[in-house]
């Protein structure tokens, strides 16, 4: 990752008018920012371009804010997100803070106030100083190591101990696994898997999902055909739970 | 009780039997109808409210988006100095903004000036062949984008009393839907009046996306936006067609909605009847 000196703000706002007012100021503050008109393609560049901060819309055409932030959630923990949104109920905010934002601003918000936010999220990241490592250390929420049944997986090495004996998990299995995990005992549809988990907008590839819960049943359910841990809701998607 | 009255038990108690089993009958009927007139009554408020519990969110949302632009230009403004080519670029937004703005504004106000009934002007006769050419002529600026065709193949003038500032409100919508729901290279829109049965139809014919069967009933609802309503990007306010029915309401006509068969896109009917013009 070459460093230009310059800390990157994406900014994923659908209102062309609002982002290129928020690039333009964030430009003349001596940042480079840049803009993303929708869902889809703010995860992708978020991805490509690995920015230092994200400025993030709710309302948005795809793949919503939240869903959004869930997704990066689920790989990066550290990156400062700031919300910018019409929506400014504490519900709202709440649901933000609970997907793990690190900021909320209410629209329409004081520039001056915008600006100072983003400045403060930057140099606490700096203090912590590990925006180089990303990925590596996204797991303060979920604890490292995490048992249920007989299955151990240790996220730190990214390799699941299973009745079968030892297994290696991929990015995408671990991602899948961290986002069942946190939402253990409540149901995932398709749509927020695909969403959340890889990013896709559409009714196109669900079949990938029931692909996929096929392959984790395989690695943790001791009969696959009668899963416990990963099981079907009708109609609704997937839910994981187990007891203690 | 039966022998001490001497009685015909068997008669007694079967007519009594009879008259317990239709009374009872009739009690039942009459709370199941009641229950079932409750249970649809509520749904159909829960979802009233929840329309409007959108509508507010979405609308909330529509007249934030223009403030939040306008309020960061204005402070930018304050706080750097920007070229002249610059703020003339800015300066060009925030004039969009406040037209989108206000666009916003006189929607809520019509929605409210037509459910109080409290709109301005008289029902006047008028030939509504001219009132659209005249309204396109006016705001042939909103409609740039747009190719605007008028036709009118009998020749012949269409007299009908018209409150011209609810049948401009209706043109609007029309018009407005027609460039928003397109994404046809160049969105265009035939005005065709034709006389169907003593009635005057006024067919609006556009090149854009068509409409769904499944929404046509539905999108005159008020609040009813077509489309996903999960769907957190959906933009409007979902009062277009609902004041457009009501305006044709208010005229004693009726407006439809369908698609067109010679190729794609919408096709909205007014339809009024004619005769009111003698009244």
């Amino acid at each position: 990752m070459e460093d230009s000196g310059r800390k990157r703000i994406l900014i994923i706002e659908d209102d062309g008018h609002i982002a290129e007012g928020l690039k333009l100021n964030l430009s003349l503050q001596g940042y480079e920012a840049d803009i993303a008109p929708d869902g889809v393609s703010g995860l992708r560049k978020w991805k490509t371009w690995q920015p230092h901060l994200l400025v993030l819309d709710i309302m948005l055409p795809g793949i919503d804010g939240f869903s959004i932030l869930q997704s990066i959630r689920l790989e990066d923990e550290r990156l400062p997100i700031l919300i910018l949104s019409a929506r400014g109920s504490s519900e709202d905010r709440i649901q933000g803070l609970t997907y793990g934002v690190d900021d909320y601003l209410a629209k329409p918000f004081n520039l001056e106030e915008f600006l100072l936010r983003v400045e403060r999220l930057l140099t606490r990241v700096s203090w912590a100083g590990v925006t180089g490592e990303r990925g590596a250390s996204g797991l303060h929420l979920l604890p490292k190591i995490y048992t249920f049944g007989g299955n151990r997986i240790d996220f730190s090495t990214s390799t699941a101990h299973v009745g079968s004996g030892k297994i290696a998990l991929t990015e995408q299995e671990v991602k899948l696994l961290k986002l069942f995990i946190s939402h253990r005992g409540r149901p995932l549809s398709r749509k927020q898997l695909l969403e959340i988990g890889w990013g896709y907008t559409g009714v196109v590839t669900t079949r990938t999902v029931d692909n996929f819960i096929v392959r984790l049943r395989r690695y943790f359910e001791k009969d696959p055909q009668k899963p416990v841990y990963f099981r079907s809701l009708r109609s609704v998607g997937y839910i994981f739970d187990h007891e203690e | 009780m039966v022998r001490h009255y001497n009685l015909d038990g068997n008669q007694f108690l079967e007519a009594k039997t009879w008259v317990v089993i239709l009374v009872l009958s009739i009690l039942v009927a009459i709370i199941l109808a009641g229950t079932i007139t409750i249970f649809a009554y509520s749904q159909r408020m829960a979802r009233l409210n929840r329309l409007q519990h959108e509508f507010i969110n979405n609308f909330t949302h529509e007249l934030k988006t223009p403030v939040t632009s306008l309020k960061l230009y204005l402070e930018t403004f304050l706080k750097h100095n920007l070229s002249r080519e610059e703020q003339i670029k800015y300066i060009g937004y925030m004039i969009l903004d406040i037209e989108r703005l206000a666009e916003n504004i006189s929607r809520i106000l019509d929605l409210a000036r037509i459910e109080t009934k409290t709109y301005r002007g008289d029902f006047v006769l008028s030939d509504l062949v001219q009132t659209v050419q005249q309204f396109h002529q006016d705001n042939r600026h909103l409609f740039r984008s747009c190719d605007i065709r008028v036709h009118n193949p009998s020749g012949q003038p269409f007299l009908y009393p018209v409150n011209q500032p609810l049948f401009d409100m209706l043109l609007m919508n029309i018009l407005n839907n027609a460039i928003k729901y397109n994404d046809s290279e160049k969105p265009s829109m035939d005005i065709l009046f034709l006389l169907q049965k003593k009635k005057l139809h006024i067919r609006f014919e556009d090149n854009g996306i068509g409409i769904e069967k499944a929404e046509r009933g539905k999108i005159f609802r008020k609040f009813y936006r077509a489309g996903q309503t999960e769907n957190l990007s959906a933009k409007g306010s979902g009062l277009g067609l609902y004041l457009v029915r009501n305006v044709a309401k208010m005229h004693k006509g009726n407006v439809t909605a369908g698609n067109r068969q010679d190729e794609r896109g919408a096709v909205f009917t007014l339809i009024l009847p004619l005769h009111h013009q003698k009244a």
